[in-house]
């Protein structure tokens, strides 16, 4: 028996079978291999590891979290006002965003902040953008206090998907400024740079995985919504948007920084549907993220002060005199800023599987396994979902009908 | 000379006329009832029957006091008729919103009184966490 048959051959079945393969299973004997299939032409590098399955059903649903993206048709507010005598620098509404651009656009504010030199610096909010803002002040030498009436992970932000996402509803094209797309471009990738020393830590605080994109019709054809799933409301606002391509795109500037999509041919599919195609995703993991960058806020004597505010004139107090602005969706209210439109958006949350190490979207569901947990969410209407919704409540018939798309899907794999 | 000093502040006081705060009784029982009804119907889903909230949704008791006290009722109010209900916000009517606001008040434990609470007037009631202590009358002051 040639011994590069045998590699291959086995390398195969273990793909075949979709999970539970093991480097170190001795190859079967030779009288037991089954009958010889064509060889794979997929590079032995590029073909689809065994993949262990999620132990998808409702009742492993522990956790559901229902966030409104700050969400601000013209793009993040990075403006910089005066109240009184306090210069105060805007940096909030960042939609579905928000982790992704954090270190670039708190890199922005901190160097505005910084013009006149001051010694002090607070910061408003403790959500990403508040901390990677005062992170940023203290590495630059200020002394920072953030001002804020909640902590993680209490934040709206530890209720996102938390995935590289760094143009998810981040603006209305028609309404972004026309610089919008350079700024942000500057923004992404200043936040990629400053988010590769937080990869390989101990407890991946950010992480890369693969992520399977299934369906059963042709790629580029839309997958129909679950006639089951309750139609969009009818629109609470007047003007734009009416579609998802209202909303700003602008991942082609950076498409060098991630891989391209990648069809897996049949004798690389190991998902029981016809079309599937790999990419690498991002992601964040917001238990020890945030651990470590509150642990950094703290170690380079950070103070933080539990308050809240209920009017622009109140910063003109602080005994900081350059304030950078972190409210996050609060800035609807607090700065009566009518741009600011929430986005409502759920996720579902099974028993982690550490064993699971892959993200999945198949039928408008996405899964994403993380290590505090099995994220599943629903996609359907694409950004028009959740438009315009404040609702914050939990909408449990929505996370089961996630679980049970990838329980589906699931049942179908069939160990050989 | 310290009695003249107090006796020209009470004078200044009741010629500006003198703040009200919430201790001093600024709404009555019955419209606190009606604003319970009101908040169970608008408000309660979120925030819960004993206004303790949720992990991500914020008490109206507790640390709610901290966060909203030390200034004038007209700040909480107002949130109130512009923010709230977080779905439909600015929905509820100002009668409304202030018997709510009423009944937030009774479940702080603010003593009622006779006077309803009403839309106009709450930027000169003070939201006092902690009872203020008595002004000193000229006599309890004469005999420190």
């Amino acid at each position: 028996m040639d011994r590069r048959y045998l590699l291959k051959n086995s390398l195969a079945l273990g793909a075949t079978m979709g999970f539970g393969g093991c480097a170190a299973t001795p190859p079967p004997a030779p009288q037991q291999m089954p009958p010889a299939k064509p060889v794979s032409t997929v590079p032995f590098m590029d073909r689809v590891p065994p993949l262990a399955l999620v132990r998808a059903h409702t009742d492993r649903l522990f956790d559901i979290k229902v966030c409104l993206r700050p969400f601000r048709t013209k793009g993040p507010n990075l403006d910089v006002e005066q109240i009184g005598d306090t210069m105060v620098v805007h940096n909030y509404g960042h939609g579905g965003s928000g982790w992704s651009l954090s270190w670039g656009s708190a890199d922005m504010a901190v160097q505005k902040a910084l013009s006149g030199s001051p010694k002090q610096i607070a910061v408003i909010g403790s959500g990403i953008i508040g901390l990677t803002s005062a992170i940023t002040a203290q590495r630059a030498g200020a002394q920072v206090t953030i001002y804020t009436r909640e902590l993680l992970p209490r934040t709206r932000s530890v209720r996102a998907n938390g995935s590289w996402t760094p143009d998810s509803r981040i603006s209305l094209a028609a309404e972004a400024p026309a610089n919008f797309g350079d700024t942000w471009e500057k923004m992404a990738r200043m936040s990629w740079k400053n988010l590769r020393p937080y990869l390989g830590r101990a407890g991946n605080p950010v992480a890369f995985c693969d992520h399977y994109r299934l369906s059963d019709t042709p790629p580029g054809q839309p997958v129909p919504v679950d006639p089951n799933i309750p139609p969009l409301p009818a629109p609470s606002w007047t003007g734009l948007p009416t579609q998802s391509a209202d909303f700003g795109r602008y991942d082609d500037r950076i498409a060098d920084l991630t891989p391209k999509p990648e069809v897996l041919t049949p004798d690389n599919n190991p998902f029981p549907v016809k079309y599937a195609s790999r990419t690498s995703q991002m992601f964040f993991n917001f238990t020890e993220y945030g651990h470590l960058l509150t642990s950094e806020f703290f170690e380079r004597g950070g103070k933080i002060v539990m308050r809240d505010f209920h009017s622009p004139s109140e910063l003109a107090h602080l005994p900081e005199k350059v304030v950078i602005n972190c409210p996050g969706f609060a800035a609807r209210d607090w700065w009566k800023d009518k741009a600011m439109m929430p986005v409502r958006g759920q996720t579902g949350w099974l028993i982690p599987q550490p064993e699971v190490n892959y993200a999945m979207t198949y039928r408008n569901v996405q899964m994403l396994s993380k290590s505090d947990g099995i994220m599943v969410i629903a996609l359907e209407y694409g950004d028009m979902k959740g438009y315009n919704n404040s609702d914050e409540s939990v909408n449990r018939a929505e996370a089961e009908r996630a679980v049970r798309v990838i329980e589906e899907l699931n049942s179908r794999f069939k160990p050989t | 000379m310290r009695n003249k000093w107090i006796l020209v502040l009470m004078a200044c006081a009741a010629a500006t006329g003198a703040r009200a705060g919430t201790w001093d009784g600024v709404y009555t029982d019955a419209q606190a009832e009606r604003g319970h009804a009101a908040y169970m119907q608008n408000c309660g889903r979120c925030h819960g029957a004993d206004l303790s909230g949720t992990f991500e949704i914020p008490p109206l008791v507790g640390r709610f006091m901290p966060y909203w006290s030390g200034s004038s009722l007209d700040v909480l109010f107002d949130y109130i008729s512009t923010a709230m209900p977080l779905g439909r916000p600015g929905s509820l009517s100002p009668a409304t919103n202030a018997d709510i606001l009423a009944f937030i008040l009774k479940s702080n434990n603010f003593p009622s009184g006779a006077k309803e609470l009403s839309a106009d007037g709450l930027k000169a009631i003070r939201f006092d966490a902690v009872k203020p202590a008595k002004p000193r009358t000229k006599k309890n002051a004469g005999s420190q």
